[in-house]
């Protein structure tokens, strides 16, 4: 069997699939990058490794995506390397073709994909802070004591509805506060928080642009029910949740690789799952020959310097060749 | 005395011009990480991001020796009107006392205007003092020039960086020209250097062109916009930039009446969308985006500093600008912070989106035929 792996490497969670010729799904596998996307990666290729055992296969191609898309691209010897904005988009497109406007909320950044056609018209990415996206409803899960697997669970059992400010987190928390000492109950807390980071969300990312149905919601926080009943208030209609909704930038990955390869005709570039286990090391250095005082990033692999980035003047960057 | 400018544009211009007139220049050196620092650290907090970097370019400036300070004034509710005199008191505060000469339109008050030429003039005669305005401002357009031709070339060099050097060298050349004969034997050599740059062959069809609009001091300092026009360049990207020091002085001395420069012809097509202008280069941006949409460009980059209140109001009109002209406009806000990763994803979902609606293919058959930037990783603005 010919398969393609897709990496994404996002600031909270390091996704790893593997879809056949037929872009169906045969592994999949959401980690915490934990503040380590390498071994995060590393880990998530052993864990594929050990579930292809069970079939013959080759891989033709591998695609890499995420704010960590670089670095992971190097590590696993990438066929493509592409920003997360087209990888989603083409996973919806390819699971959902009638798909208009795509709702993506991550880790720390949420985006809004405007498709036509099955083609990219407009996106949005939030500018200001992280107010509308997972690692807020992290943080106030803990700050709750309710776990963020029930978090959205208990939004839905809400009796009242509250307001609660949503266009900084900093606000957001004081108004939390005070609605807490006012005597509501934790849900109903959890209800408003979700309301007011949906109406953030639509208020930042989605100005000036007309949203139309029918609408996919992805990315990790497509998980919490709460939000999704939210959007669902907020737009007036149905929300659809793909499948792999939290896996989709990954998936993406992996079919824009297949089509690079099948259209070119190369052969992959991937290391091999032997990957995991090279001696690969970033580091970054301060360059103090100018006063820009560039944050050189370099890349080693087993004692040899694959890239190098980061550098104004592209003395570093132009210094590795091949 | 000892003059020095802020960073801006056409540097080795204004070096000349104060050259001519017998002064001694410290030259101000490109915005660094430091110069940024210092600038922040010394600023108010909500000021414009230009300020700060003018800030930081004037303290290192004052730092090397300078006294006298030379700054272009504004009109109109933009805050850069005033940049100058509150400059002024910074550095005043830090217990540099420095003169400051800044210069409004000429139209606006003349007497002042005519009052600032005399304080930087020397007791040279004014007709030498404007033959040698001229030769300074012929400099100016024929790098301005120069630099526009770069823009669009470096899209298709065959090896990284060769434009760069070709460009620095061709600045070089030009400092050292006294006369006009100097410039015509420089402009020629320099045309000869820039074709001697080997390019890659790209089929017409597939060639993309970006103008580039937005607040005059991000678009013309690469420092402050994280090199937008270089990281367009190394995707394969055509750029055009609105703002030149050139057209700027065409602009502010080419009075209406006799046609008017170009920027004032643009104005004209800002007004389906906007009827007056409310500082800085609000409708001339505007103008500009239907221009660049008229000429067959495929795409608008419009950067401001965050909190710039001029281009607030293009960035307001932009999405109904960009559906009534069918043109993709990617608005950036840019400040001190230096984090380039979430840009440069805009900047990538934006290109392909471009190429992708100018081959009007679906989103699965875009990125196939442009291995040069999708499997290339250390792009040069990564970090």
């Amino acid at each position: 069997m010919d398969i393609y792996i897709g990496i994404d490497v996002g600031s909270v969670s390091t996704n790893v699939v593997a879809m056949d010729q037929n872009d169906h799904i045969i592994f999949k596998e959401y980690t915490r990058t934990n503040g380590q996307p390498l071994e995060s990666v590393k880990k998530g290729l052993k864990l594929l490794e050990e579930d292809l055992k069970r079939i013959f296969y080759t891989v033709k191609g591998v695609g890499t995506t995420g704010s960590g898309r670089q670095l992971a691209g190097i590590l696993v010897g990438a066929d493509i390397v592409k920003n997360e904005i087209t990888a989603h988009a083409t996973a919806t497109v390819n699971f959902h073709p009638t798909v208009n406007t795509i709702l993506e909320i991550g880790g720390q950044d949420s985006k809004i994909i405007i498709i036509q056609d099955k083609m990219v018209v407009d996106f949005a990415m939030n500018t200001v802070c992280a107010a509308g996206t997972g690692s807020f409803l992290d943080h106030q899960s803990e700050r709750l004591g309710v776990p963020i697997q029930d978090f959205g669970g208990l939004a839905l059992t809400a009796k009242k509805d509250v307001r609660i400010a949503g266009r900084c987190t900093v606000f957001a928390e004081s108004d939390m506060i005070a609605k807490q000492q006012y005597g509501f109950s934790k849900a109903e807390i959890i209800k408003g928080l979700c309301d007011a980071l949906v109406r953030n969300y639509i208020n930042n990312l989605g100005r000036g642009k007309a949203l139309k149905a029918p609408y996919v919601f992805q990315g990790g926080v497509a998980a919490n029910k709460g939000i999704k009943a939210a959007f669902e208030r907020e737009l007036g209609c149905e929300i659809i949740i793909p499948k792999y909704y939290n896996v989709m930038g990954a998936i993406g990955a992996a079919i824009l690789a297949k089509e690079y390869i099948e259209v070119s005709g190369e052969e992959t570039k991937f290391r091999g799952f032997g990957a995991a286990e090279l001696a690969f090391k970033p580091r970054s250095f301060e360059c103090e020959d100018c006063a820009n005082c560039c944050e050189v990033i370099k890349v080693e692999l087993n004692g040899k310097t694959v890239a190098i980035w980061g550098d104004k003047c592209g003395k570093w960057a132009n210094s590795v060749t091949g | 005395m000892k003059v020095s400018f802020p960073y801006m544009g056409c540097v080795t211009g204004y070096k000349k011009v104060f050259e001519t007139l017998g002064h001694e220049v410290v030259m101000p050196q490109k915005p660094t990480q430091k110069t940024i620092d210092l600038g922040v650290k010394y600023s108010p907090e909500f000021i414009c991001f230009p300020f700060k970097v003018i800030m930081g370019t004037y303290i290192e400036a004052v730092q090397a020796g300078a006294n006298v300070i030379v700054a272009s004034g504004g009109n109109g509710p933009c805050r850069a009107g005033l940049y100058g005199e509150i400059h002024q008191k910074i550095l005043k505060s830090m217990g540099h006392d420095v003169k400051f000469i800044v210069f409004d339109s000429m139209f606006r008050d003349f007497g002042l205007f005519y009052d600032n030429l005399k304080k930087i003039k020397n007791k040279i005669p004014i007709i030498k003092v404007l033959k040698n305005l001229w030769l300074s401002y012929q400099i100016i357009c024929r790098m301005d020039e120069i630099e526009k031709e770069i823009k669009v070339l470096r899209a298709y060099e065959q090896k990284r960086g060769d434009f760069n050097r070709v460009w620095l060298e061709i600045q070089r050349m030009y400092d050292g020209c006294w006369t006009q004969k100097d410039i015509d034997k420089v402009t020629e050599q320099a045309r000869k250097m820039l074709q001697e740059v080997p390019l890659k062959k790209v089929e017409e069809e597939e060639k993309i062109r970006i103008g580039i609009v937005g607040e005059i001091y991000v678009i013309m300092e690469s420092s402050t916009n994280m090199d937008i026009e270089q990281t367009l360049n190394s995707m394969g990207i055509e750029v055009e930039s609105v703002q030149y020091i050139s057209d700027w002085v065409k602009h502010n001395i080419q009075p209406n009446f006799i046609g008017g420069s170009k920027s004032h012809q643009v104005i004209h097509k800002a007004k389906r969308f906007v009827k007056m202008n409310l500082g800085g280069h609000d409708m001339e941006n505007i103008g500009w985006m239907v221009d660049f949409k008229e000429r067959g460009f495929d795409a608008v980059v419009h950067l401001m500093p965050f909190g710039c209140l001029p281009e607030l109001i293009t960035q307001s009109a932009i999405p109904t600008i960009s559906q009534e002209l069918d043109l993709p406009i990617l608005s950036l806000s840019l400040d001190e912070q230096n984090g380039t990763a979430n840009n440069r994803t805009r900047i990538e979902a934006f290109v392909d989106l471009v190429r992708n609606k100018k081959r009007g293919g679906s989103v699965q058959k875009k990125e196939v035929k442009e291995p040069e930037y999708t499997d290339k990783v250390p792009e040069e603005l990564a970090g």
